[in-house]
C-alpha cells in the first residue's frame, strides 16, 4: 500500500476497502483515480474471492467531484476531446458502479458533489453521517449534472431532483436519508466499528449487508433549515414541476417570500442561464431513460460543453470560480431568454466526428440499486 | 427497503434453513434449468438511431410530452409501484366504478394544478394545438379514460363553446372552462339516435313572453345517453336539441344549460341517471339526463350559425337547413382526428409490450436437448406481430399528416378533414382492436393480467370504434364523399384535385405480370397497385349506383344495394392515403439506416395490405400467381424486420414505466420475495 498513491487500496480478507486519496484537493477525481477505481473494480467483479467494496475518502471529503482544472487547462490549449476523455472514462465508471454485481458501500463522511456523488450514488448502499455536504453544483460553473445525475436526480421523490440539480442548493446527512440518496446514516463515531463488521462479511448478498447497516443505522431529525420539510417540499412540486427553467422562476417569485425562497432565485439566477435550461431537460429526459441512456446522452451534452460550440460557459464558470475566484462569470447568453430551443436541442445532439459513449453489455441492470431511492 | 419487507424477507429466509433438508453434494445440476431474465438490449442492437426515429413518430412536442410523462411519474395519484425493481405508472383498474372515476377527477386537478392545460381553450393557432394535442395523446397513453374525461371537457364541451357560441360565450365560459370552474358535459346522443344525429328526439321551444328556451325530453327514447361527465361530476352540458319555433322545426341546435350547482346537486327540471358499469373507460362517468321543461335563458342558444331575436323570430344566414348542419357539425373533426392518433398510441402500447416479451420469452426447443427458442425467432411469431408493426408505423404517419391539416384547416380544407377523419378514425381504431387482440394472445396468459395492460386496453379502447361516429357509417360516408367528387367531376368535366385522387387523371397504371422481389418493394409499384384498386373501386361504384339511378331508384336505396362495393372503396381510399403518408416521410429523410429500415416497414405496410385484402384477387388487379408472390415477400421482409423488431417498438418513445411488467424483467417482477 503505497500511500502516495491516489487511490489506496485494503485488502481485509473478502473485501477491498477504496480510499480517494488527494485529501489537499479534497479527493477531486483526477483522470488517475477513475482508471485506477475502473481497474479494480471490473478486476474485482471478476474476482470470486472479492464479495464486497468499500469505498471512502481521506480526510474531510468523500470526494468533491471531477478534477476539472485539468480539463479547462486541455480545452485552453485547444484540446477540448482530451478533456472528453476524461468524461468518457467517468462515466464508464459511472455505468460499471451503476450495474455492479457485488455490493458497494459508499462511506459520505465529508463532502460528496459532482463527480463524488457518481462514484457513490449509483451503488445500492450509501452511508450519511454529520459530516455529510452534498451537492450538484455544476450549473454554477457552466457545466450541468452529469455523472448519471440525470438518472438519480430524476428518481427523487416529487420534484426535488430539479432543484436539486438546478440550484446546487447543499444537502446534509440527514437530508440525504430523507429523500434517499443516502440509504443509511449515522455519527461518524461508529463508522470504526461498522467497518469492522464489514470486513468480516464473506458473502455478495445484499440482505446480508444491509441487516449489518440497518443494525448501525439512526433516524436524524432533519435540521431547521431543511428543504426536505414538507412545507418547503411542497412549494418545491409547485414551482420545479414547472414546464421550463422560465416558468421555475415565475412560480418561485409567485410564493410568499421568505429566506427559502430569495436564496433559491438567487441560486438560479446566479446560475449559468444556457446550463440551467440543459440541465432541466436532461432531468426531464433522464426520468424517462435507463442509466446507461442517461450517461450516454450526458456524454454526448459534456461534448458540446467541452467543444464550446454553442456556449463557453465551462471555461468562463471555471475561470470565476475555481481559477480566479472572482465569482463573477460572464454568462453567454446572459439571459434565460437567449437560450434558444434550438440551441438547447443542440446540446442533445451527437458532436460531429465524435463517437457515442460505448458502454459495455452488462447483464446486471440497476434496478436493485436504485429501488432504494 | 420497508421494515415489512425486511422481515418478510429475514422470515422466509429462515424457513429456508430450519426447514430445508441437507444441501445434496451436486449443487450445479439445479440450477442450470433455472431461467434466467435477460433483457432484450443484451442480444438485439439498434440499427438505427431511436431517438431520431421517435422524434420522427411523435412528430411535434416531444419536449412537453416528456414532462408530462414525468409529471405523472412524480405524483403519487397515478398509481405508481415496483415491480421487478421498476417502477411502473398504470391505474388500478381493480378499483370500483366509483373509485376509477374519483381517482381520474384527482388526476385531472393535479394535472391542472401543474399547468398543463394552460391555453388549451384560450390559446388558438396551429402550435398552441398541436402542443394540446400532444399532451392529451400522453393522458390517453396514461389511461384512456383519463384522456376521455378531459377530451369531453375541452374537446366536446369546451369546442362547442368556441365554435358554435359567440363572444358572449366566449367571455363567460372558455377561462373558466380552462381553470375547470366550470366542469363541462356533451348531450348529443340519445337513446333511440346515436350516429344519426339529426333524428334526435329532445324538443326546444321558446318563450318571447320571459325570453327563454325551454327544452323537453319528450319520450324515453329522446333520454340524452352516454354523456361522459354527466353521471358525477359536470355542472354544465351542451344540449343538442330540435329547435321549434312557431310550429316550425328548424333543425337541431346546441344550447348551454346549467345541470348542477357548485355543490354538486342536480338543479331542478333535471333528471339525471348512471349507465352504469362498462367493458372499460370505467373512470368516465357516462350518464342519462332528463329535461322537464327545463327554462335557459336566451343568450344560452350556441348562436354562431342562427339565432332567435328577444321577440321569438328566428334568424340564420344560411338558409337550406342541411348546409346549416353541416356548417353546425364542421367543427366537431377533431374529435375524430383526436381518436385516430390516440389509437394508434394505444396499438404501440400493446406491441412495445409484447415485442419486448417475445425477445425475452422462450418456448420449446427445435433439436432434442436444445436450447428453447425465443418467442420472436418463430418465423409464425414474427408473422402475428411484425405486420402489425409496420402497420402502426405507416399509420402513425398518417395519424400526425391528419393532425397537421387539422390544425391549419380553412374553410376550403373541411371537406378533406371530413373525408379522411372519417377513413383514419374507422381504419385506425379497428387497426388498435386487432392488434391488442394479437398482442395479449402473444404474450399468453400474462396478457390477462391487468397490470400488463394488452389486455385490459382491449376494453379501454373497444369503444373507439362507434363513438364520435360508428366505424361503419363513416367508412360509407367516405364511399358518399367519393361518389361525389366523381360525379361532379366528370359532370364538369373538370380534373380531379383533392382527395388524393389525382392519379385519377392519368392513365390506368399497368401493373407488371411478374412480381419480382424487388419489383415489390418498389414504392412506384405500390403506389400503382393501391391506385388501381381505388380507381377501379371507385369507378365501378359509381357505375353500379349510377344504373340503378337509371332504373328510377333513388341515390340512397342505391348506395344501400352497393354496400359491399362501398366498404371496399372507403377501404381503398384509407389505405391509399396511408401508404401516401408513410411515403411522404420516408422521402423526407436523408440517406442512411433510419431510412432504409422505414422503407421495409413501408414495403411491409403495402404489401400485408395487399396480401389482407381479397378485393385485389376478386377484381383480377392482381392474378394468383401475383398473390402468392406477395405472401412469399411478407414473410421475407419479417425475417429482415426481426432485427429491428427492439429498436423499432423503442422508437415509440412511451416511456418503460408506461408499459406493464411484462415488457421487462418478468422473473424477478413474480418472484417469491415480491410477493
Amino acid at each position: 500500500m503505497a500511500s502516495h498513491s491516489q487511490v489506496l487500496v485494503e485488502e481485509k480478507s473478502s473485501v477491498r476497502i477504496l480510499t480517494l486519496n488527494r485529501p489537499k484537493q479534497l479527493n477531486a477525481l483526477s483522470f488517475q483515480m477513475i482508471s485506477r477505481l475502473l481497474q479494480l473494480f471490473l478486476a474485482y467483479e471478476e474476482d470470486p474471492s472479492v464479495k464486497l467494496v468499500i469505498l471512502k475518502g481521506q480526510g474531510r471529503a468523500f470526494c468533491a467531484g471531477g478534477d476539472v482544472s485539468a480539463v479547462v487547462r486541455d480545452i485552453g490549449q485547444g484540446n477540448w476531446r482530451l478533456g472528453a476523455k476524461f468524461f468518457a472514462d467517468e462515466y464508464m465508471l459511472n455505468y460499471v458502479m451503476a450495474t455492479y454485481t457485488k455490493p458497494q458501500v459508499s462511506i459520505l463522511n465529508g463532502i460528496v458533489m459532482g463527480g463524488g456523488a457518481g462514484v457513490s450514488v449509483h451503488g445500492p448502499f450509501r452511508i450519511a453521517t454529520q459530516n455529510t455536504v452534498f451537492a450538484m453544483p455544476e450549473t454554477v460553473l457552466g457545466l450541468f449534472p452529469d455523472v448519471g445525475a440525470s438518472y438519480f436526480l430524476s428518481r427523487l421523490p416529487g420534484f426535488f431532483g430539479e432543484y436539486v440539480g438546478l440550484t446546487g442548493a447543499r444537502l446534509d446527512g440527514a437530508d440525504m436519508l430523507a429523500c434517499g440518496l443516502a440509504t443509511h446514516y449515522l455519527p461518524s463515531t461508529r463508522l470504526t466499528a461498522l467497518e469492522a463488521e464489514l470486513c468480516r462479511v464473506d458473502s455478495s448478498d445484499p440482505t446480508v449487508v444491509s441487516a449489518i447497516l440497518d443494525a448501525y443505522t439512526q433516524n436524524p431529525h432533519l435540521k431547521q433549515q431543511s428543504a426536505y420539510h414538507r412545507q418547503v417540499l411542497d412549494v418545491i412540486d409547485r414551482c420545479f414541476s414547472g414546464r421550463t427553467v422560465e416558468e421555475i422562476i415565475a412560480a418561485l417569485e409567485r410564493e410568499a417570500s421568505d429566506d427559502w425562497i430569495s436564496t433559491t432565485i438567487r441560486a438560479l439566477k446566479k446560475a449559468s442561464p444556457a446550463s440551467l435550461k440543459i440541465s432541466l431537460r436532461s432531468i426531464r429526459e433522464g426520468r424517462l431513460q435507463g442509466v446507461g441512456q442517461c450517461l450516454s446522452r450526458e456524454y454526448r451534452m459534456v461534448c458540446h460543453v467541452l467543444k464550446g460550440d454553442i456556449s463557453k460557459d465551462f471555461v468562463e464558470g471555471c475561470r470565476a470560480i475555481l481559477i480566479d475566484k472572482d465569482k463573477n462569470p460572464k454568462w453567454e447568453p446572459w439571459r434565460l431568454e437567449e437560450m434558444k430551443d434550438r440551441m438547447v436541442e443542440q446540446y442533445f445532439k451527437r458532436v460531429e466526428e465524435e463517437e457515442d459513449l460505448k458502454l459495455p453489455a452488462r447483464k446486471n441492470l440497476p434496478a436493485l440499486a436504485m429501488a432504494k431511492l | 427497503m420497508s421494515e415489512n419487507r425486511a422481515l418478510q424477507r429475514a422470515h422466509i429466509l429462515a424457513n429456508h434453513i430450519l426447514r430445508s433438508p441437507p444441501l445434496p453434494s451436486s449443487l450445479s445440476l439445479a440450477r442450470e434449468v433455472c431461467l434466467q431474465y435477460s433483457p432484450p438490449e443484451l442480444n438485439e442492437s439498434y440499427g438505427f438511431d431511436v431517438k431520431e426515429m421517435r422524434r420522427l413518430l411523435d412528430g411535434h412536442n416531444t419536449e412537453d410530452r416528456d414532462w408530462l410523462y414525468g409529471l405523472m411519474m412524480q405524483s403519487n395519484l397515478f398509481n405508481r409501484k415496483e415491480r421487478g425493481g421498476k417502477i411502473f405508472v398504470s391505474p388500478d383498474y381493480n378499483q370500483t366504478m366509483e373509485q376509477q372515476r374519483e381517482i381520474t377527477m384527482k388526476r385531472i386537478w393535479y394535472l391542472l394544478e401543474k399547468g398543463v392545460y394552460r391555453g388549451w381553450l384560450t390559446d388558438s393557432g396551429p402550435e398552441a394545438e398541436l402542443k394540446k394535442l400532444a399532451l392529451l395523446e400522453v393522458c390517453g397513453i396514461y389511461d384512456h379514460s383519463l384522456s376521455i374525461k378531459l377530451g369531453v371537457h375541452f374537446f366536446l364541451w369546451g369546442n362547442a363553446v368556441k365554435f358554435f357560441g359567440t363572444k358572449r360565450h366566449h367571455e363567460k365560459w372558455l377561462k373558466n372552462t380552462e381553470d375547470y370552474v366550470v366542469k363541462g358535459c356533451f348531450a348529443m346522443t340519445e337513446l333511440g339516435h346515436g350516429s344519426n344525429v339529426r333524428g334526435i328526439e329532445t324538443v326546444t321551444t321558446y318563450d318571447p313572453r320571459t325570453g327563454e328556451f325551454v327544452i323537453n325530453t319528450p319520450c324515453e327514447s329522446a333520454q340524452k345517453y352516454w354523456i361522459g361527465g354527466a353521471a358525477k361530476h359536470a355542472t354544465h352540458t351542451i344540449v343538442f336539441s330540435q329547435l321549434n319555433i312557431n310550429g316550425t322545426n328548424q333543425g337541431v341546435h346546441a344550447f348551454i344549460a346549467q345541470i348542477r350547482d357548485e355543490d354538486g346537486n342536480i338543479c331542478p327540471n333535471i333528471r339525471v341517471a348512471d349507465c352504469g358499469h362498462k367493458i372499460g373507460l370505467n373512470g368516465v362517468d357516462n350518464g342519462r339526463i332528463w329535461f322537464d321543461n327545463l327554462r335557459i335563458p336566451r343568450e344560452n342558444l350556441l348562436n354562431s350559425v342562427a339565432d332567435v331575436s328577444p321577440d321569438g323570430e328566428y334568424v340564420s344566414a344560411i338558409k337550406d337547413p342541411d348546409q346549416r348542419f353541416g356548417a353546425f357539425m364542421a367543427p366537431l373533426t377533431s374529435g375524430r382526428v383526436t381518436i385516430a392518433s390516440s389509437a394508434i398510441y394505444s396499438a404501440k402500447v400493446g406491441l412495445a409490450i409484447a415485442l419486448r416479451y417475445s425477445l425475452s420469452r422462450r418456448a420449446f426447443s427445435v433439436k432434442a436437448n436444445g436450447p428453447e427458442v425465443l418467442l420472436l425467432d418463430y418465423p409464425s411469431h414474427q408473422r402475428r406481430l411484425l405486420p402489425l408493426l409496420a402497420k402502426t408505423y405507416a399509420m402513425s404517419f398518417a395519424a400526425n399528416d391528419l393532425k397537421m391539416i387539422y390544425v391549419k384547416r380553412t374553410p376550403e380544407t373541411n371537406k378533406a378533414i371530413h373525408v379522411v377523419s372519417s377513413g383514419l378514425k374507422a381504419v385506425l381504431t379497428w387497426h388498435n382492436m386487432h392488434t391488442l387482440q394479437e398482442c395479449r394472445e402473444a404474450v399468453g396468459g400474462q396478457g390477462v393480467k391487468t397490470e400488463n395492460l394488452v389486455g385490459q386496453l382491449k376494453g379501454e379502447f373497444d369503444v373507439q370504434t362507434t363513438f364520435e361516429g360508428d366505424n361503419n357509417v363513416l367508412m360509407q360516408q367516405v364511399s358518399k364523399a367519393l361518389f361525389a367528387e366523381y360525379v361532379s367531376c366528370k359532370k364538369r368535366n373538370k380534373p380531379f384535385r383533392g382527395l388524393g385522387l389525382e392519379h385519377m387523371n392519368s392513365s390506368r397504371p399497368v401493373l407488371p405480370t411478374q412480381l419480382s422481389s424487388s419489383t415489390l418493394r418498389c414504392s412506384q409499384f405500390q403506389k400503382n397497385v393501391f391506385c388501381l384498386r381505388e380507381r377501379d373501386l371507385l369507378e365501378r361504384f359509381t357505375s353500379e349506383v349510377a344504373q340503378l339511378q337509371g332504373r328510377g331508384e333513388s341515390r340512397e336505396s342505391s348506395f344501400l344495394v352497393n354496400h359491399e362495393l362501398a366498404e371496399d372503396l372507403g377501404k381503398a381510399f384509407t389505405e391509399k392515403a396511408i401508404l401516401q403518408t408513410i411515403l411522404d416521410a420516408e422521402a423526407k429523410l436523408p440517406a442512411g439506416s433510419m431510412k432504409d429500415v422505414l422503407g421495409l416497414v413501408r414495403s411491409m405496410y403495402a404489401l400485408i395490405s395487399i396480401e389482407e385484402d381479397p378485393s385485389f384477387l376478386r377484381y383480377g388487379y392482381l392474378s394468383r400467381d401475383n398473390v402468392g408472390d406477395v405472401r412469399r415477400e411478407v414473410s421475407k421482409l419479417c425475417g429482415e424486420l426481426r432485427p429491428h423488431a427492439l429498436a423499432l417498438v423503442s422508437s415509440f418513445g412511451i416511456p418503460d414505466a408506461f408499459l406493464g411488467p411484462i415488457a421487462f424483467n418478468w422473473v424477478e417482477a413474480n418472484a417469491w420475495s415480491s410477493v
